[in-house]
């Protein structure tokens, strides 16, 4: 019964690190713009949830929407004056990387000014487990992270596969001067791809918000799974980031069956070793050669 | 014009003189500012910043005291590079430290520099062996679970205790004096737990909690860590008492309902104590901070009063203010008047302080039994 529990335990939580992967890993992959503040928007998504939610006494349908608008303000708004500027200027992938840090870091310090530096948690009843089945205890954010991760993918994936928009985001990602030349701006499908990636955040941060809780430096820890299911999973790839932050999650806590609880966060990066030795490219990842 | 410019002349070296005399002072302070554990360095800094305010309104020393804080997000090595500015840039004699790790790292630096290093926050019971040059204001960790472990045998009847320590000095500490204590006082050790200081997800360990099935169960952790730690494990159906340290005592635990029962140690603060120090202390930190000061935030003031305290002493005898002279100083005086309490320092640097059981109510803490020692 125990092992059933930590892999439900394990499934909750790799929900959650497959939506925050999704996002990361199309932003990476479209735009190949390392977005290291995907964290950051994570954190904004989460804070924006706990005052309209916890603070503000709104509806939650309210607070998820303005959670979400704040999201996409963010990271909209860090593409079209962060990101592009240094663009513009020909920047190498590193200056983006540090101004994106850098992002991070004003935003770790501005939502600790404004909320302190504590742990802050939206109070519900879905986090509070129930004994299903004798030593089983779940609480209906498993089901509900499951369902919630299972209707973003669907999302994205139809808007990816059977859209125009879908389509020439896919073909940005191979090729933008083609897309140029068909006619479409790269910028704005560029702006579309933030729009799309920061939402994908949303959920996830809402749902830790509940159930775990949330500190203004929760944001690095974002960006390490992110990186690790986006690497596991193939650089690229939405469905191998979302597979992979699942791996991940299952695995961190299904490992506690056999090895004490402070080796857990080593399986995450064991997993992520054993990949980049012998499978570099990833499980959907396209074959590297030189 | 001669007449003039001489009289200017020395009204320039008098005040030269008088200024040299009045020679202003700077300590330093070692506080995590940013990262999961800065909470703590906002109480920290409160109480720390009250003491210098006092000192300076006072007129304590001849010339003007100043904080200079440097961040160690609660992170020896952070702390090191912090410690070395401190020592080398502020050239200080006289500083502030917090936290097990970062105490423990910074150690060897104040002791070779001759610095005198004054922890309010750690407590690992090896921060009383580190140095003649390392004080400490604050009970340590074995201290507290002295009190605490036969309290929860004896008189809560909970013998099936289990730990969920994180994975550094103070953790570990608190784990081997558990593992001495608890068949001391009749009961056993049924599970013990270690986290990474970065864990956030504990539904796994409360699911092998639940198996292990605990009468009590000892968080060794602190800052965030340990509120989403008490909130998941309730979450999760662990229902057993939970039982802590001083870490209890910050704001996000006292006020996570989940955290309502939980029980942990502090030092006893006697506020009724006839002491114009005591009052002036609580009067003015609840007019600016509009709430009761925890602990901490007590013990940092008495670690900049100490140095007040000191400082004034040597310079009452036109000796120079270092960390040599402050060491013989404060062996040299035998009590000081701290907040709360009338206070000795034993050999080994620390102090010796009741401790009282504390259980968390609504959103606060109150005081149900105190164990002298």
């Amino acid at each position: 019964m125990l092992l059933l529990q930590l892999t439900l335990n394990g499934v909750q939580t790799g929900m959650l690190y497959a939506l925050i992967a999704a996002g990361f890993s199309l932003i990476f992959g479209m735009t190949k713009i390392f977005h290291a503040a995907h964290g950051a928007t994570f954190v904004i998504a989460s804070y924006a949830f706990y005052h309209l939610y916890e603070l503000s006494g709104l509806h939650w349908t309210i607070a998820t929407i303005g959670a979400g608008v704040a999201a996409v303000i963010f990271g909209a708004g860090l593409y079209l004056l962060l990101y592009r500027p240094i663009q513009r200027s020909e920047a190498s992938f590193f200056t983006v990387f540090i101004a994106a840090f850098g992002a991070v870091v004003v935003v770790q310090n501005v939502v600790s000014i404004i909320y302190g530096r504590g742990f802050v948690v939206a109070q519900t009843t879905l986090s509070s487990a129930s004994e299903i089945l004798p030593g089983l205890y779940l609480s209906p954010l498993v089901w509900i992270s499951v369902l919630v991760a299972v209707l973003f993918f669907a999302a994205i994936s139809l808007f990816l596969n059977k859209t125009n928009m879908g389509i020439s985001i896919r073909a940005l990602a191979d090729n933008p001067e083609l897309v140029r030349t068909f006619g479409m701006n790269p910028n704005r499908l560029s702006l579309y791809v933030f729009i799309i990636g920061s939402i994908l955040a949303v959920p996830a941060g809402i749902i830790t918000t509940i159930s775990v809780g949330v500190s203004p430096a929760v944001g690095h820890h974002v960006v390490m799974i992110s990186l690790a299911a986006t690497i596991v999973g193939g650089i690229g790839s939405l469905t191998g980031a979302a597979i992979a932050g699942v791996i991940l999650g299952v695995a961190e806590n299904v490992a506690l069956y056999w090895v004490g609880s402070q080796w857990t966060e080593a399986v995450t990066f064991a997993i992520l070793l054993l990949f980049i030795i012998l499978r570099p490219s990833g499980i959907f990842g396209r074959a590297i050669t030189n | 014009m001669f007449k003039k410019v001489l009289t200017s002349g020395l009204v320039t070296l008098a005040f030269l003189g008088s200024a040299a005399h009045a020679e202003d002072q700077t300590i330093g302070a070692l506080f995590p500012l940013s990262g999961p554990n800065a909470e703590y360095g906002d109480i920290f800094g409160s109480g720390a910043g009250m003491a210098v305010k006092h000192i300076n309104e006072d007129g304590m020393l001849s010339g003007t005291l100043s904080l200079m804080t440097e961040d160690t997000q609660a992170l020896p090595a952070q702390g090191v590079s912090a410690m070395s500015k401190l020592v080398s840039v502020g050239d200080v004699p006289y500083t502030l430290t917090s936290f097990t790790g970062v105490s423990k790292a910074i150690a060897p630096i104040g002791d070779e520099r001759g610095v005198v290093m004054v922890n309010g926050g750690g407590v690992g019971p090896d921060l009383a062996t580190l140095s003649e040059y390392f004080w400490n204001v604050i009970p340590l960790a074995d201290r507290e679970m002295r009190a605490l472990v036969p309290y929860l045998a004896n008189e809560r009847e909970l013998k099936r205790f289990a730990i969920v320590y994180v994975d550094d000095p103070l953790g570990e500490s608190i784990l081997d004096v558990l593992e001495e204590l608890v068949p001391e006082t009749g009961g056993q050790l049924v599970g013990s737990h270690s986290v990474a200081t970065t864990t956030q997800q504990f539904s796994g360990i409360a699911a092998t909690l639940r198996s292990q099935n605990p009468d009590v169960i000892i968080v060794a952790s602190y800052g965030a860590q340990q509120a989403q730690l008490v909130k998941q494990l309730r979450d999760n159906g662990v229902d057993q008492q939970i039982a802590s340290y001083t870490a209890f005592s910050i704001p996000s635990m006292l006020n996570l309902p989940e955290a309502d029962g939980a029980l942990f140690t502090s030092q006893a603060i006697d506020r009724e104590s006839a002491n114009d120090v005591t009052e002036r202390f609580f009067n003015d930190y609840e007019a600016e901070y509009g709430k009761t000061p925890s602990a901490y935030v007590i013990n940092y003031y008495n670690a900049v009063r100490l140095f007040g305290l000191l400082a004034a002493e040597l310079e009452k005898e036109g000796l120079e203010i270092t960390g040599p002279n402050l060491l013989q100083k404060r062996k040299d005086m035998v009590e000081f008047e701290f907040v709360g309490a009338q206070v000795t320092f034993n050999e080994d640097g620390t102090v010796t302080a009741p401790i009282e059981i504390r259980e968390i109510t609504e959103g606060r803490s109150n005081a149900i039994a105190v164990v002298a020692e």
